[in-house]
């Protein structure tokens, strides 16, 4: 919590925050099996991204929890009595054990570096974040968010990143569920080419129904660079609080197996570090105070962010 | 042309061995699940085949479980989020990936001194996942795709059809009108539950009344543990006087793969694969978590030689 003290009050004096970038695409661009989200066959790389992100300066990095919930594995069988007798043994239990141990690991690199950043427990839609049309029942969306929040509450993190909701109705519970554990709480909204939820909602309802939980910053991502740019025009249109932004890079490559999520990304090579934060500094001249990278970014790119920021905010002594 | 061989057989009774698993033994193999892995690990997957045919089964299947279009369209918003945001081949990848599983699979049988027996089955599941039968699509878009899908395995060389892992009659009717217009066999596999139903819970009696207009060569159970194989087999039987037969899995679904278990060694499965022949059914090979030696194991054991 005293991470994220830090993280408001520089905020508050309208500073800008630096979140990591990508923790999905990064781990496996290091070359790690994406079983149980790299965490069963490597650890160890799981918190080197994180390390790397951290020493690249990132202020907030954020779990590797991304699409990790009961439903991850409920999703691929029938019913619970049909995962129970054909699934693996534990599988109820897997989201869980994958969460804390997804905190622990952030942790972990926190402590070795001696930066205090804020560490951000990722939550995502409940179905594939690209999918609004599969979004579950208002009843389910409450207690599958509740059930996540209060895992990554409980597991240590220091605020709550509720990212790529795709429709306001699962952002709203998803944000009351997060609000519930007492934790600050950033939302962030997927969008499309046409600034708009990927939904087909618009930001301007988004921020309207979303207001009065009181998420503490408000942004977008996971659209291409350009698509970000004009998502947070729109945003900080309809939006006087704190608002911010990542993007993706190169092109979603899912794979020909759908056994689960895959965070694959190809052609990111067409954005090195020094194009996307010409972008970011767009971004920063619209209103951003909150900026990073989503799937595609490495420590490079927030490297390149960091330098950018340096440059435009001296670092006080 | 291949195919005449098995149902020639079949037209005898006589029994005919599927092969085992194919996604599954990958990994055994230590080939990730990732993708279908034609491309980067072609003599893996080859040889899989080979081990296939030399254990004794009559149809290879393709390695191209769930390979169609909807397969990568499904991970997007629409086709226009795909077209903005996704890698630039994923409309025709499926049909990539289907051209090379096709052609490795034949790669195998023609190297086999059994090269004229042996058929090249095309395996398709649903479109959407094959445990979901809730996402089962519209009928126009399951008619539109199956038969985009069919063809293409059809273009790349496939002796018949095998539309396995279905979980709705109304999905395998679908397919089924799709390979009769194209002019292709096609055999039909359901994933039944536990009590003699499709995994739906659709009654089986209603699904081969659904079916037997259509004609499928066979109508098969697939893809759940042994004993519920077994009974779906039994209730199948009870309704069907057609070629029937079935292929289990064997260990559990630990997602992203496999999880491999000792609950049933080839000869156990043997043992178990003789009750769905002593009831009638006649086609026999392995799912998910099955290896070359269960087929071993089966064309050894359920096989009477016909002729000395």
């Amino acid at each position: 919590m005293r991470a994220y003290e830090r993280v408001r009050e520089s905020l508050k004096q309208g500073r800008t925050i630096l979140l990591d970038g990508g923790v999905g695409t990064e781990i496996l661009r290091r070359g790690v099996y994406w079983r149980c989200h790299g965490m069963e066959q490597k650890p160890e790389a799981v918190e080197a991204v994180h390390s790397d992100y951290i020493a690249a300066g990132a202020d907030v990095i954020t779990t590797n929890t991304f699409q990790l919930t009961r439903r991850s594995y409920l999703n691929l069988y029938y019913s619970l009595d049909h995962m129970r007798r054909i699934g693996a043994p534990g599988l109820e239990h897997r989201a869980a054990e994958l969460t804390a141990q997804a905190v622990a690991l952030a942790q972990k690199a926190r402590t070795k570096s001696k930066r205090e950043v804020a560490i951000a427990g990722s939550v995502s839609p409940l179905n594939h974040c690209y999918r609004p049309d599969l979004v579950r029942p208002d009843d389910e969306l409450r207690s599958g968010h509740a059930e996540t929040t209060a895992q990554l509450a409980k597991a240590g993190v220091d605020l709550i990143l509720l990212e790529t909701m795709n429709t306001i109705r699962e952002a709203r519970v998803a944000c009351e569920a997060a609000r519930d554990t007492g934790l600050p709480v950033w939302l962030s909204f997927v969008v499309g080419a046409d600034a708009r939820l990927l939904s087909g909602e618009a930001l301007a309802d988004a921020v309207r129904a979303v207001e009065p939980l009181e998420p503490e910053v408000v942004l977008v991502n996971c659209g291409p660079p350009e698509d970000i740019t004009a998502a947070l025009t729109e945003l900080r249109r309809h939006r006087k609080g704190l608002v911010g932004a990542y993007a993706h890079i190169g092109k979603y490559n899912p794979p020909s197996w759908k056994a689960g999520f895959y965070p694959g990304f190809s052609h990111t090579e067409a954005w090195p570090p020094a194009r996307y934060a010409a972008v970011v500094e767009q971004w920063l001249e619209g209103g951003a105070q909150v900026v990073g990278g989503c799937c595609g970014t490495t420590p490079d790119h927030i490297r390149a962010l960091h330098s950018l920021l340096a440059d435009r905010q001296p670092i006080p002594a | 042309m291949s195919y005449q061989a098995v149902r020639q057989r079949l037209e005898r009774g006589e029994i005919v061995i599927l092969d085992g698993a194919i996604g599954s033994e990958m990994l055994r193999r230590g080939v990730t699940w990732e993708g279908h892995k034609g491309e980067s690990h072609p003599d893996a997957i080859r040889s899989i085949h080979a081990d296939y045919v030399t254990a004794g089964a009559d149809v290879l299947s393709t390695n191209t479980f769930q390979l169609a279009r909807r397969s990568f369209l499904g991970h997007f918003c629409n086709e226009e989020h795909m077209h903005h945001i996704g890698a630039p081949d994923l409309d025709t990848r499926a049909s990539t990936l289907i051209h090379d599983a096709v052609k490795l699979v034949r790669e195998a049988r023609d190297a086999s001194p059994r090269k004229n027996e042996v058929a090249i089955a095309g395996a398709m599941t649903t479109l959407e996942w094959c445990f979901r039968p809730d996402l089962t699509p519209s009928t126009d878009a399951m008619r539109a795709e199956y038969r985009e899908t069919v063809q293409a395995f059809v273009d790349a060389g496939v002796d018949l059809m095998l539309f396995e892992t279905f979980n709705r009659w109304l999905e395998a009717q679908m397919a089924l009108e799709a390979a009769n217009e194209i002019g292709i066999p096609a055999w039909v596999a359901f994933v039944p539950d536990w009590e003699g139903h499709l995994l739906s819970g659709e009654s089986i009696a209603t699904m081969v009344e659904k079916l037997q207009p259509l004609h499928p060569d066979a109508i098969l159970m697939n893809c759940a543990p042994p004993p519920d194989i077994t009974r779906a087999l039994a209730e199948l039987r009870r309704h069907y006087q057609g070629r029937t037969g079935g292929y289990a899995h064997v260990g559990r679904f630990d997602p992203p793969d496999w999880k491999f278990t000792d609950e049933y060694p080839p000869d156990e499965y043997l043992e178990v694969a003789r009750k769905w022949v002593e009831g009638g059914s006649t086609v026999i090979g392995g799912c998910c978590g099955t290896t070359p030696m269960h087929i071993q194991a089966l064309r050894e054991g359920l096989l009477q030689p016909t002729r000395t």
